[in-house]
């Protein structure tokens, strides 16, 4: 009986080897099925002597778990072979493209203005705005600039009316918040906006244009603030080891007033085109805030003093970006705009 | 304002200082020098000769052979000029003579030897448009008083460097030598010499040879002295050289005498024909309305009341500060003439320069404000000047009126408080380091308790408070010095308010769905809304105007953002972009009051979010398969709705519109309150943007969609019971919107309804012609327990029978 059944497990692994697909099916059917060969085998047991059983029972449940053991083998290689013949056939070329939709871009413009307010916000800045058709009095009078005052030439205006305007510049939002503010301090703003020239377009110059302008008002504020802060900034925006120097020069609404230059972020101060050979660019304009203004604004200037700083948008992005003509920022061509799809942030 | 190194160095020493670092001290002292470069361009071994004979060469019809004598040598030169003539005096380059573009070498024209060359201003690297025609085009032809043999680089003072000034507007005092020398004195510690102006000559005795009344407030002082026996002549070559290299054109000695002084002194002068004079009474008033005076250039000008004219009784001899008149003209036969040193009202000059556009030097300084201090030196500069190079005898003594000249001006006194100057500046100067700035400035201080008290001369008008000084000290010090310092005091909030963080999120989103950000023109056409199907009574016809225009195209501020779109997308489809998804959040201006009113008011300025889309929907040709469509671009608006939480809020409706599709468009409300619209572009608006695909625009008020954000989110309960689906398939008119099905489902089904949506919406062979078949999804669900199938029923059949008596709605077979 023992000898049988070893026949029989012989036999069964031997068939096992050819099977495949509905043949194992078959296979298990015909050896380990209900009415299979194992348990016909089984069955035959009956007639053994008690003695013999036990012995013989031990080999059969042997032959049993071999069977099933080499069948769950035999099948899961069947299995994952049909699984690498489908994936086969389901196999796709990897170097198509995905389906994605297109990430817009930010305007360099928009992209800049974030990156400026975002620094000053972390600098305790709140950012204010005010309108571009600004009346006379906010866009120069109460910017120390009367009518008739020759620093007016600085900025040819577009006139809506005798008193409406076309803003020339942000500050008009210094005098405003002065006045909305009033008596309060400190004052900590920045004014991001679009701004009017009544310039000729061409690769320099634009009718409109951006800027950022920047107002702190408070007790003791101080020049050295103003070039502790500026040059604060210039780190953040152009690198970490960013100088500048202030020079002196004037605007209606500082006392005393200053360009900020930075090093030339190209040739690194030794001279190069940009730069005109002095290696140094000029970025921003700044100053104290005139103490006409501030009592304009209705403040004592013996109380409290201020600073204020103003830049291009345009200038910036052009020296961050290396865009050569100011024009391109207003054409949206999409070969150029789609480029900012993509960080640097 | 361009100044010269030698020029300059006749009013303060410049001994040991190059033209180099000057520049460089003035531009960081706040006067920046803007260009810089030598006058002599390259001209080395030319000198004055004199032509002994000119004679034809025997070979050439063109040529000439001029015989030349250096005062050392003598020597033969062969010229094509025809200018030529014996007993003239004309530049010689030597053989071995180096000119801007030239090197001169023994040459041989036709046989005979030319022993160097006859030059040309332009030659000699200058600007001849100073010279007569024959001159300029031919051999410079010196003066009878060159001196012979003397270097040319010598005689016309080459050996110089003109420097640019990029003057700011306060700094009006560095319009003269004198400013600019009081300014380098500052920087070096220097003293500043002014030419000697009391010896002017002896006047010839007269009892009376002018008189001058002062009729108008905007004239407060008036000088003029009577010069006789002129002869009209050539200023002398260094005059000429100098007023050349600063950028006035040299005309007679007359004229460049009074332009000479008045670059040196900053005080414009004119001079006119003492003859043309009636009666030897001058007057300075206000025009007369309509008055007609003939200008010099012999235009008729117009003028009004706001002109300030010099006249005698009869008539205008001139325009004050402006330009002279054509009957007091120095001419050839001019032998008297009134010098005139005058203080103007500046800005009355400004504007009369202004509005006849005349633009000259004299103008700019009297538009700027001029030193009282020195009208009368500039006066007797120039009178010693014509006595000692046009042959002139002073006539009298000169004429002096009005307040300014009379009594002296009150000089701006301004007290500096040491310790404000560090307050101000952030670091502390003592009173010693001040009061050596001021000496340096040539400022009179004297100590006071609190600090400095400073007079200031009328040279300075710029300087008027405490923080003019502070940063006149500030400079001279150095803004260097300035140290950088951390704000004091508490630490502020900083952040962007709501509204701002919410238009970021906004341009975000739009730029997550695939649109790109463009940044366009405020200013359009006035007439764009014809190209936009919008008629001339729309009230977008009527943007605000702008006075004073670039042009036409730019001229009027955009009511809407459709325009700016249109042509950036007409832009880049004539580039091949065959699909194009772009937006922008800016501003329109929507005029309150009618244009020209003359109480104008402000407009009202929105911000508006508007996009433009059209082409295939997926970027990926190898996808591409549909075309952008209205229910994108509405499904782009309501996923911005959803992202800032007010999707509910806002309801679409169908509306006609002028350059939208009368049945591919919609508005968005608000509690009834349009906020936007958006909807395909008239084919036939498309069309004037050259875009021939279906366009889709959208726009929406910023801030309409602002007010609506909540800032507060609160979790809903999660619900603990299953919800119940049915599906219902309706047979309605085909018109219908499904949005009425909806609100009819809400209302009827009661409050166990969660949500129901529409799945289907099928018009073919199954449902009638008029017919279509909506398929739509109501979803149930109780908080408190499980919906039995009975409860569910008799809400469906309250949906169902309502929609019948609404609609006509009936189950699809
Ligand atoms: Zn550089």
């Amino acid at each position: 009986m023992r000898e049988q059944l070893l026949a029989l497990q012989e036999q069964a692994l031997v068939d096992l080897a050819e099977a495949e697909g509905n043949a194992l099916d078959a296979w298990r059917v015909k050896y380990l099925g209900k009415k299979g060969e194992l348990s016909l085998a089984l069955r035959s047991m009956s007639k053994l002597s008690a003695e013999e059983r036990p012995v013989v029972g031990q080999v059969a449940n042997a032959v049993r778990e071999t069977l099933e053991a080499a069948f769950a083998s035999k099948f899961a290689e069947w299995e994952a072979k049909q699984a690498a013949i489908q994936e086969e056939k389901e196999t796709l070329d990897i170097t198509l493209p995905g389906r994605t939709r297109s990430v817009g871009a930010e305007h360099p413009l928009q992209k800049i203005i974030r990156r400026i307010e975002d620094i000053f916000i972390g600098f305790g800045f709140t950012v204010e705005e005010g309108p571009e058709v600004e009346w006379d009095y906010y866009n120069f009078e109460a910017l120390n600039l009367p009518k008739d005052h020759p620093a007016r030439d600085m900025q040819d205006t577009f006139y809506l009316s005798e008193e409406l305007l076309m803003r020339t510049h942000t500050s008009p939002v210094q005098a405003r918040t002065l006045e909305k503010r009033r008596p309060e301090w400190p004052i900590r703003i920045i004014v991001p906006g679009r701004v009017y020239r009544r310039d000729d377009d061409d690769a320099t110059h634009s009718h409109a244009f951006t800027q950022v302008e920047g107002l702190v008002v408070g007790k003791g504020v101080r020049m050295s603030d103003l070039k502790g802060i500026l040059l604060t900034f210039a780190k953040e925006l152009f690198g970490e080891n960013q100088e500048i120097r202030l020079r002196p020069s004037f605007f209606p609404f500082t006392e005393p007033s200053a360009e900020m230059d930075i090093r030339c972020i190209y040739c690194g101060g030794d001279g190069c085109s940009t730069c005109k050979h002095t290696g140094w660019i000029e970025v921003l304009g700044c100053g104290m805030v005139h103490p006409r203004v501030l009592e304009m604004g209705g403040y004592d200037p013996e109380e409290v003093t201020g600073f204020a700083f103003g830049m291009g948008v345009e200038r910036i992005a052009m020296l961050l970006y290396k865009i050569e003509d100011i024009r391109q920022f207003y054409q949206n061509d999409l070969r150029l705009l789609k480029q900012f799809a993509s960080l640097p942030e | 304002m361009k100044i010269t190194w030698n020029w300059l160095g006749e009013y303060v020493d410049l001994t040991g200082l190059t033209p180099e670092q000057v520049a460089e001290d003035l531009t960081s002292a706040g006067i920046p020098v803007e260009k810089m470069a030598s006058m002599n361009l390259g001209v080395e071994g030319v000198v004055v000769g004199l032509i002994e004979s000119v004679t034809p060469h025997p070979q050439a019809d063109r040529l000439r052979v001029c015989h030349i004598d250096t005062g050392t040598t003598k020597l033969q030169i062969v010229t094509g000029a025809t200018n030529v003539q014996a007993g003239q005096k004309v530049p010689v380059a030597l053989v071995g003579a180096k000119l801007p573009e030239k090197h001169i070498e023994l040459a041989n024209f036709r046989g005979l030897p030319s022993e160097g060359m006859l030059c040309s201003a332009s030659e000699l690297g200058l600007d001849d448009k100073f010279l007569p025609k024959d001159q300029a085009e031919g051999i410079w032809i010196f003066p009878e008083d060159a001196p012979l043999g003397e270097n040319v680089v010598e005689y016309l003072g080459l050996n110089d460097v003109v420097m640019e000034l990029e003057l700011t507007p306060n700094r009006s005092d560095c319009l003269s030598f004198r400013g600019v020398a009081y300014e380098v004195a500052a920087l070096y510690s220097r003293e500043v010499h002014m030419p000697d102006v009391d010896a002017s000559g002896v006047a010839t005795v007269s009892d009376k040879p002018l008189s001058v009344r002062i009729d108008t407030a905007l004239c407060t002082g008036y000088s003029g002295q009577v010069v006789t026996h002129l002869e009209l002549g050539p200023s002398p070559m260094w005059m000429q050289m100098r007023l050349l290299a600063v950028g006035m054109r040299p005309i007679n000695n007359l004229v460049d005498i009074t332009n000479y002084v008045m670059f040196e002194w900053g005080q414009p002068l004119h001079a006119f024909d003492y003859d043309a004079i009636d009666n030897r009474e001058i007057a300075v008033r206000q025009a007369k309305d309509r008055e007609v005076l003939r200008t010099l250039d012999s235009q008729d000008r117009e003028l009004t009341s706001g002109v300030i004219v010099i006249s005698d009784h009869k008539k205008g001899l001139g325009l004050a500060g402006v330009m002279g008149g054509e009957c007091s003209e120095v001419t050839d036969n001019t032998t008297t003439v009134v010098i005139e040193s005058a203080m103007f009202d500046p800005m009355t000059t400004r504007r009369t320069s202004r509005l006849l556009q005349l633009r000259s030097e004299a103008a700019l300084r009297f538009e700027k404000g001029l030193d009282p201090d020195a009208v009368l030196p500039a006066l007797h500069r120039a009178s010693a000047l014509m006595v000692q190079y046009a042959g002139g005898q002073l006539l009298g003594n000169p004429v002096i009126t009005g307040k300014n000249l009379v009594s002296p001006v009150a000089k701006v006194q301004i007290l500096v408080r040491v310790a404000r100057v560090a307050e101000v500046l952030g670091y502390a100067m003592d009173i010693e380091e001040l009061e050596g700035f001021c000496h340096q400035l040539g400022l009179p201080a004297v100590r006071e308790e609190a600090g400095l008290r400073v007079s200031v001369p009328a040279r300075r008008p710029d300087l008027l408070r405490e923080e003019d000084m502070i940063e006149e000290f500030a400079r001279l010090a150095g803004f260097d010095r300035i140290p950088s310092t951390n704000l004091k005091g508490a630490l502020s909030h900083g952040g962007l308010s709501k509204t701002q963080k919410l238009r970021r999120m906004t341009r975000d989103y739009m730029r997550n769905q695939g649109f790109d950000e463009v940044w366009t023109y405020s200013f359009v056409d006035g007439e764009v809304h014809r190209k936009l199907n919008i008629a001339d009574d729309h009230e977008l016809a009527h943007p605000m105007r702008l006075l004073n225009p670039l042009s036409e195209d730019r001229e009027a501020l955009r009511t809407t953002m459709l325009v700016p779109l249109l042509e950036v997308a007409k832009y880049n489809a004539s580039r091949q972009w065959e699909s194009l998804f772009i937006f922008e959040l800016g501003t329109v201006f929507l005029p309150t009051a009618p244009n020209g009113d003359k109480g104008m008011m402000a407009p009202v300025e929105k911000k508006v979010l508007a996009g433009v889309g059209y082409g295939s929907v997926a970027k990926e040709p190898l996808y591409a398969g549909r075309n952008y469509d209205f229910f994108d671009i509405k499904g782009l608006v309501e996923g911005l709705f959803e992202r800032l939480g007010i999707k509910d809020k806002v309801s679409f409706e169908r509306m006609a519109y002028p350059y939208l599709h009368a049945g591919r468009s919609a508005e968005m409300l608000v509690g009834g309150k349009p906020i936007g619209k958006l909807g395909q572009i008239r084919k036939e608006v498309a069309r004037t943007f050259d875009l021939a695909s279906e366009v889709y625009y959208f726009e929406v008020e910023m801030e309409a969609l602002m007010e609506m954000v909540s800032s507060h989110l609160y979790v809903a309960e999660l619900p603990r019971y299953p919800h119940v689906e049915r599906d219902l398939a309706v047979v309605v008119n085909r018109t219908l919107p499904v949005a009425n099905l909806f609100s009819t489902v809400k209302a009827a089904a009661g409050s166990l309804l969660e949500s129901v949506t529409v799945f289907d919406v099928y018009t073919g062979e199954h449902v009638g012609d008029e017919e279509k078949s909506a398929a739509l999804r109501l979803v149930f669900r109780a908080p408190d327990r499980t919906l039995t199938e009975n409860e569910v029923q008799i809400a469906v059949d309250q949906v169902l029978s309502q929609l019948n008596s609404n609609y006509g709605a009936v189950l699809r077979k």
